[in-house]
């Protein structure tokens, strides 16, 4: 098995990629006829999978994988066990399941940055969701302590409203590009072109 | 046995160009008795040639080889034999016998999936179907056989490399309905509901004449999956086959009613009549996609309320849509924000939930971007539609046939005849 591509991507934190270059990777050592089940880094597969957030696969991988390892890896149990919480948006449960494990060397880096990247996402879920919200709400979105969830939000802009103990969602105002250029008016011409002909 | 030797002698000698390949085409042909007549004992002459060389060769004395059951001793070195081969023969080749070539994999794949391997031949059908194909818009036999493997395997995201191909041309009408619906399938594994809709929408408005048995099973899951996206279920088009308009619901009675029992919007309602009529829909292996019919009449109900209100508090909407708590009902709404189902702001100090209007405003660059490359699309579509059409009314075949059915005269040629002269 020449799994140097998987290790070049993980040395160079190149985790978005890690689900797909895992899927082609075990498509071609499956299709050597070797047995390939009992050494697969199914623990990064999955984690490469949930990191890129695709579930799907994360979820088919899972059924595919052998009972045999899943009863003797601790580390793919424990992966599939952030999955199962992403499937079931259980926010808590994730955040306590990336603590919840010693990770190998290995996976540590990749659960690091998910975890990261997980927080990032739920804290733009909240600000486009809500516009007021309690503090254990937020610090179980992002997986932080109240106060360390408080003074993230407050430095991104959200206020305190001390009399309903809430906190106040500010929405930051996105400015899309809405010019257009000349090029614009010759894709025009060749439309009306087009339906005239 | 002699007689193999010089075959393989001739496919030595005769692999180069083009014309000597023609010629060896002429001699394999004529050989194909004898080989099946040796077909166990090809082996060590398999062996003798080169894939990637003898290409057209090594394929007719492979394909013999597994006409007959492979031994299972063998069996290993067989499949490493094909997959080698897949991988190193010269497209040009084999494209000159394709049948030989799907017949050759299809027995591949027979195998692998009887011992229970399917991710075994997933990759090399892959590189299979694009050797086989002349362009991506070609669809080959191989192309059901493949996604057929990838949902075997559960590698359902492999399925999408293919199913991502637009295609245009098609040889088998078999081949068309099972692309079509397994193809649906890996649509509703990954959720992609939109365009596993789109997958059986193409089977169930293909032309047939007697109705078959894919179309049957591809309007149920049709029907289930316009529930889960759209709510209900679309009148067929008119361009449906009429046997089909006909008889596809009669066939699919228990989920017709489905559909009409999910259009009241009760939850209890429906879940009492998926429970009694559970085993029908076990037996169809649709249950887990009945499940989730089921779970989006959540959605729906929730999406009906945006229709009526412009805000509406936690509490009232978990009543309105038959959730125990306002907790739930906010998971529910949040979940459908992430979804961009609906657009609504949750204010948790007041208990209330505001919706509003889709903000999208369809004037950025992004969004013309988008819309630009649909118009370039549709309209590659549409040239290509005009010339299949001028292909067709210079087809003699169809200009004799459309001449014979159109009388010669309309009986308005006559009318300005006066009547004195008849």
């Amino acid at each position: 098995m020449d799994l140097s591509e998987l290790q070049d991507a993980l040395a160079s934190k190149s985790f978005g990629k890690i689900g797909e270059i895992c899927d082609n990777l075990m498509l071609q050592v499956a299709s050597t006829g070797i047995s390939f089940q009992q050494d697969w880094p199914y623990s990064i597969h999955l984690l490469g999978h949930v990191y890129a957030n695709d579930l799907n696969s994360a979820r088919f991988l899972w059924k595919s994988i052998p009972s045999g390892v899943k009863e003797s890896r601790a580390e793919v149990v424990a992966a599939w066990k952030i999955g199962q919480c992403l499937w079931n948006r259980d926010y808590a449960g994730v955040h306590a399941s990336i603590r919840g494990f010693d990770w190998s060397p290995e996976a540590v880096g990749l659960v690091t940055a998910f975890g990261e990247s997980y927080a990032k996402r739920n804290f733009q879920l909240l600000v486009s969701a809500y516009s007021t919200i309690s503090v254990a709400d937020t610090a179980l979105f992002l997986g932080m302590s109240e106060d360390d969830a408080t003074s993230y939000a407050l430095q991104h802009g959200w206020t305190w409203d001390s009399t309903a103990r809430m906190l106040a969602i500010q929405k930051p105002k996105t400015v899309s590009e809405q010019k257009l250029d000349s090029s614009k008016l010759q894709s025009l011409v060749e439309y009306v072109f087009h339906l005239e002909h | 046995m002699d007689s193999v030797e010089a075959l393989v002698a001739h496919i030595q000698g005769l692999s180069g160009n083009p014309t000597e390949i023609s010629h060896l085409h002429s001699i394999l042909k004529q050989s194909e008795e004898t080989l099946r007549a040796h077909a166990s004992n090809l082996a060590p002459y398999i062996e003798q040639l080169q894939p990637s060389i003898h290409s057209l060769g090594y394929l007719y004395l492979l394909e013999a080889y597994s006409c007959v059951p492979v031994p299972r001793e063998n069996v290993c070195s067989f499949h490493a034999c094909v997959v080698g081969f897949i991988n190193s023969c010269s497209a040009e080749q084999i494209r000159i016998v394709p049948e030989k070539f799907i017949s050759l994999c299809k027995r591949f794949k027979d195998q692998v999936i009887q011992h229970q391997l399917p991710i075994q031949a997933v990759a090399p059908f892959m590189t299979a179907v694009r050797k086989l194909q002349a362009s991506h818009e070609q669809l080959t036999t191989l192309h059901s056989d493949y996604l057929l493997l990838c949902l075997l395997s559960k590698c359902y995201k492999a399925g999408t490399s293919i199913l991502n191909d637009e295609i245009l041309e098609i040889d088998q009408p078999r081949d068309f309905f099972l692309y079509c619906y397994y193809g649906g399938m890996i649509n509703i594994g990954l959720k992609q509901f939109r365009k596993a809709l789109e997958c059986f929408h193409n089977v169930v408005t293909a032309p047939m004449t007697p109705i078959n048995a894919i179309a049957i099973e591809a309007y149920k899951k049709y029907i289930l999956v316009s529930l889960i996206h759209q709510g209900q279920i679309p009148t067929f088009p008119k361009y449906t086959a009429s046997s089909a308009q006909r008889s596809l619901k009669s066939y699919a009675q228990c989920y017709v009613e489905l559909a009409n029992c999910y259009a009241t919007g009760k939850y209890s309602e429906l879940e009492a009549f998926i429970q009694s009529n559970m085993e029908k829909f076990q037996s169809d292996n649709n249950l887990g996609l009945v499940k989730q019919v089921l779970s989006s009449l959540y959605k729906r109900n929730i999406q009906r309320l945006t229709q009526t209100y412009l805000t509406l508090s936690l509490q009232d909407i978990a009543k309105a849509v038959h959730l125990s708590t306002s907790k739930e009902a906010e998971m529910r709404v949040l979940q459908m924000i992430q979804g961009g189902d609906i657009f609504a702001t949750i204010n948790q100090k007041d208990g209330m939930v505001s919706f509003h209007e889709d903000p999208e405003q369809y004037k950025t660059c992004e969004m013309i971007l988008q819309i630009d490359s649909s118009i370039q699309r549709l309209m590659g579509l549409s040239q290509k539609l005009t010339a299949i059409e001028e292909h067709i009314s210079c087809d003699p075949v169809y200009v004799t046939k459309i001449g014979r059915e159109r009388p010669r005269f309309d009986f308005d040629d006559f009318d300005s005849v006066p009547h004195k002269f008849l």
